[in-house]
């Protein structure tokens, strides 16, 4: 009985299989990317653009979004619906997701209607219909869903937030754009900007699943045929990174709120800094899991949050470390308070070392394996290697990676890319109570409209 | 078909064991067949405040549950609905015994560490997570007032999983200790591990790890009268931009008959751009800015619901007429041979598709568990694919006529506050209760 109050060893880490990836070049420029996965007859496809808001025009913000919308809405043969009851009757349905660098046009199907589907999904990205009637619903839609997240307090925050550490770089803006932008759309201006932005040159075809390489290249191929290399590629231009603006506190006053969204941020690295295998430590360590010092504190110690996050939004030019929670209304000046305090010692006076550092580190090498599980697993996997354009040993060198960062290094990392003294601070929330208290954080005060 | 072994051990705890060696992973899941359901007015929200306890450690857990899980490389949740909550853990392969044995630790040992202090944070967390996820989140509170309408007071489904707020406030840690001694016990779950391990070492650690735990005393099974499908119309101001409009039923509980019927005409009438009600009313005439339908399932009984957002402008009433035109047409003419068909290959597809994860929220071992508490057997995974194929145009022409009356229906309209004027005419304020 004795051992029975003994927790168990956790065994040996088990190694990461990552398949490899099979990679072939159509002459239209288009990547062709297999990856073998046959534990079922499923094919998970992600067609990797790259076009997102970052390439949105000054004047147009939320054109790459109402672009992306508007590829499934008809094309070739198809009208928007007859095009949505084509995917129905293989059981799938298309996802397309636009994001700030690139945009996935993503589905799973059964292993049978692989052909049928890769021949609509082509149809979509080279022959969108873009017809009027389409256009206006996509516009309203958007103009709509923009109107409701206005009630939302944590997309009010998501974009408070954005704006204060991006300015006016398209990343300061989400995909949905604005209202006046979108109403000033035309869609001549999505034809234009499809033609600008939705080119094969660059794009991948990551398909993961029970198809064999050889089936894969000869059918993407033989539909890819209608998705040419287009003449004078005028490519997509994005401005270069603005400079931080001085930290601000925002406050978006809404009366009556039982909870404060909070976030707290600033500019950060992109995907391809030399300290990445140390900054997914600290944010382990800081803020990345439930285990993580901020969301100990704030949760587990004082019960102020259902939980508390922090992490560093990876993008092609630079990104963004941020903190977001939400926290019972009267605790809102403390949260502030403990979130900088947290983000300050994890650099100087409370590094992490030891057991501390040891869990976080164990936690990410021996869990890697978890995030390869199916097709769909490996092909959003691959499609971060298409959008950063990363080496393809990216996810061999995960865990010997993580395994080599030191105490020292996650100090320096938390020293250089965790800086809450340049952070701007998001209160979406009543502030009658604290309002006041907020000139403490030695940062302008701003109160912003929540629309 | 998730192919298993089942051993019930001698404290009747239902061990159920599935080998898929593709991935070098073992999922650990438990049910327990307790829910909000099991809880009284007075001290509602006990059941889910009580999943958060199980997270705070047991007797032999000096480091609390997450740290040597997340330690080992696990992943690891819990969640609470009306009729049941779920534990799981996804571990890499050699620490599957390690997960096993937490779980045993904190069926058979939790009370011992079970302090007050523990309790009072935990509660505020329950009371954060009831702002964050309903109260400050638009139309958050929709199904509670439609739930306090739709069930009678002394019916289990009533009361909010989340529960009360000044429940949750007077409840003690004795009640979380009687909580646990009435439902965590081993006849009242289910045990399932799925992934790369040998079924005779995952049975053999499961009879050495919960086998000494003592059977508890047996849960009865709820006897309720199903709510009547009565006619409302209720009204609820809201933080919210755009007016919108919830239609519900009663309708039949899970796996009984009508239910995968009124599945498909969820999904036939209001999702997706396949749908009847997305062309009118959002494709042809941009009446709508979001929309969609429901069967949602439970095992005393389920509500059947449209939901509708208004399109700037657009009156909840012209939503509310064409949605009862669509209902009728349905119970009228049923699905077309095309819908059909249509319905039968995506049944097929998504029952494929939740082979793909053996654990987490509906993976494999959470899917085993499901069936082997809601019908005893694991294997009805198959049974219930043939639910939906087996389906004809006149089972869910039928089923809409039985159960969607759309002079019987529950309205609640969800304005902006202070525009009470923009509900459907003659509606009175629904009731939230705080």
């Amino acid at each position: 009985m004795s051992d029975r109050f003994t927790p168990p060893d956790p065994g040996a880490p088990v190694a990461v299989r990552f398949p490899p990836v099979q990679r072939a070049t159509l002459d239209s420029g288009l990547a062709v990317w297999t990856l073998p996965h046959t534990a079922l007859p499923v094919v998970t496809m992600a067609l990797v653009v790259p076009f997102g808001s970052r390439h949105d025009p000054a004047d147009h913000p939320g054109l790459a979004g109402v672009v992306a919308d508007m590829l499934d809405e008809g094309a070739g043969d198809r009208d928007a619906i007859g095009l949505a009851a084509a995917f129905a009757s293989l059981g799938t349905e298309l996802s397309v997701d636009v994001g700030p660098d690139v945009t996935t046009i993503s589905l799973t199907v059964l292993s049978r209607f692989f052909e049928p589907a890769v021949d609509i999904l082509f149809d979509v990205v080279a022959r969108p219909r873009f017809e009027e009637a389409d256009f206006l619903r996509v516009v309203e839609m958007r103009i709509n869903r923009l109107r409701q997240l206005r009630s939302s307090a944590s997309a009010i925050a998501d974009r408070v937030l954005l704006r204060g550490v991006f300015g006016d770089h398209p990343y300061g803006h989400s995909t949905l754009g604005t209202t006046a932008a979108l109403e000033a759309l035309s869609i001549d201006d999505v034809r234009k900007g499809h033609a600008r932005m939705v080119s094969p040159v660059g794009a991948t075809c990551i398909v993961a699943g029970e198809v064999e390489a050889a089936v894969v290249h000869d059918v993407v191929a033989r539909h890819a045929a209608r998705w040419p290399m287009p003449n004078g590629t005028g490519k997509a231009v994005t401005p270069t990174m603005v400079q931080p603006q001085p930290p601000r506190v925002y406050l978006v006053h809404r009366p009556g709120s039982p909870q404060t969204e909070v976030r707290v941020g600033h500019q950060g690295p992109s995907r391809h800094v030399d300290a990445y295998h140390a900054l997914v430590t600290l944010n382990a360590v800081l803020g990345g899991q439930f285990t993580s010092r901020i969301n100990l504190n704030l949760r587990e110690t004082r019960g102020l949050t259902y939980g508390a996050h922090t992490g560093f939004d990876f993008r092609v030019q630079g990104g963004a470390f941020s903190c977001d929670t939400a926290v019972q209304a009267d605790a809102t000046p403390l949260v502030v308070r403990e979130i900088l305090a947290e983000c300050a010692a994890v650099g100087t006076t409370r590094p992490a070392v030891g057991d501390e550092l040891a869990l976080a580190k164990s936690s990410l090498t021996r869990g890697y394996v978890r995030h390869f599980e199916t097709p769909a697993h490996l092909a959003h996997a691959a499609a971060r290697l298409a959008t950063f354009d990363l080496p393809e040993n990216t996810f061999e060198r995960y865990v010997p990676g993580v395994e080599a960062v030191t105490a020292a290094d996650v100090t320096a990392a938390a020293l250089r890319y965790v800086r809450p003294q340049e952070a701007t601070v998001v209160l979406v929330g009543d502030g009658t109570a604290w309002r006041d208290q907020l000139t403490e954080f030695g940062r302008p005060v701003e109160e912003v409209e929540d629309r | 078909m998730i192919p298993f072994t089942k051993h019930t051990l001698a404290n009747g705890l239902d061990v159920i064991v599935h080998q898929d060696r593709h991935q070098p992973l073992v999922a650990v899941n438990l049910w327990y067949h307790v829910g909000s359901k099991n809880e009284r007015l007075g001290r509602t929200g006990l059941a889910h405040l009580f999943e958060h306890l199980m997270f705070k450690g047991a007797q032999h857990q000096p480091r609390g549950y997450f740290e040597p899980l997340q330690e080992a490389g696990g992943s690891l949740n819990g969640s609470t609905s009306a009729d049941r909550t779920n534990y799981w853990a996804v571990m890499p392969a050699g620490a599957a015994e390690l997960a096993l044995w937490m779980e045993s630790d904190r069926m058979g040992w939790l009370l011992p560490a079970l302090t007050e202090e523990r309790f009072d944070t935990e509660r505020e967390v329950v009371l954060n997570e009831r702002r964050q996820s309903y109260e400050n989140r638009p139309y958050g509170l929709a199904y509670f007032a439609l739930s306090e309408a739709i069930y009678p007071s002394d019916h289990p489904y009533h009361w909010p999983t989340i529960g009360y707020p000044t429940d949750l406030r007077a409840t003690t840690v004795d009640d979380a200790r009687a909580f646990f001694s009435a439902y965590y016990h081993p006849a009242n779950a289910s045990l399932a591990i799925a992934g790369d391990i040998d079924i005779d070492v995952a049975l053999r650690m499961a009879e050495r790890l919960f086998g000494e735990i003592p059977a508890g005393p047996s849960v009865p099974r709820l006897a309720v009268t199903p709510a009547p499908a009565v006619a409302r119309r209720l009204l609820l101001e809201d933080r919210v931009e755009l007016p919108r409009l919830y239609l519900l039923w009663p309708s039949p509980p899970l796996f009984s008959a009508d239910d995968a019927a009124l599945d498909v005409a969820a999904d036939i009438m209001a999702n997706g751009r396949t749908s009847r009600l997305y062309r009118t009313l959002i494709h042809d005439r941009r009446r709508a800015a979001e929309l969609g339908a429901a069967q949602g399932s439970r095992e005393l009984g389920s509500l059947f619901q449209v939901v509708a957002t208004a399109a700037p402008e657009v009156s909840l009433e012209e939503l509310r007429q064409s949605i009862v035109d669509e209902v009728t047409r349905l119970a009228t003419v049923g699905p077309s041979t095309q819908e059909l068909d249509r319905s039968r290959v995506q049944a097929e597809s998504a029952f494929v598709s939740r082979l793909q994860t053996l654990g987490g929220f509906g993976g494999k071992a959470d899917q085993l568990n499901a069936y082997n508490v809601y019908t005893g057997s694991p294997a009805f995974f198959a049974d219930d694919l043939q639910r939906y194929l087996r389906l004809t145009p006149a089972d869910i022409q039928q089923a809409a006529v039985r159960w969607l009356d759309p002079d019987k229906a529950t309205m609640l309209s969800v304005v902006p506050t202070g525009q009470p004027g923009l509900a459907l005419a003659d509606s009175i304020p629904a009731t939230v209760t705080t």
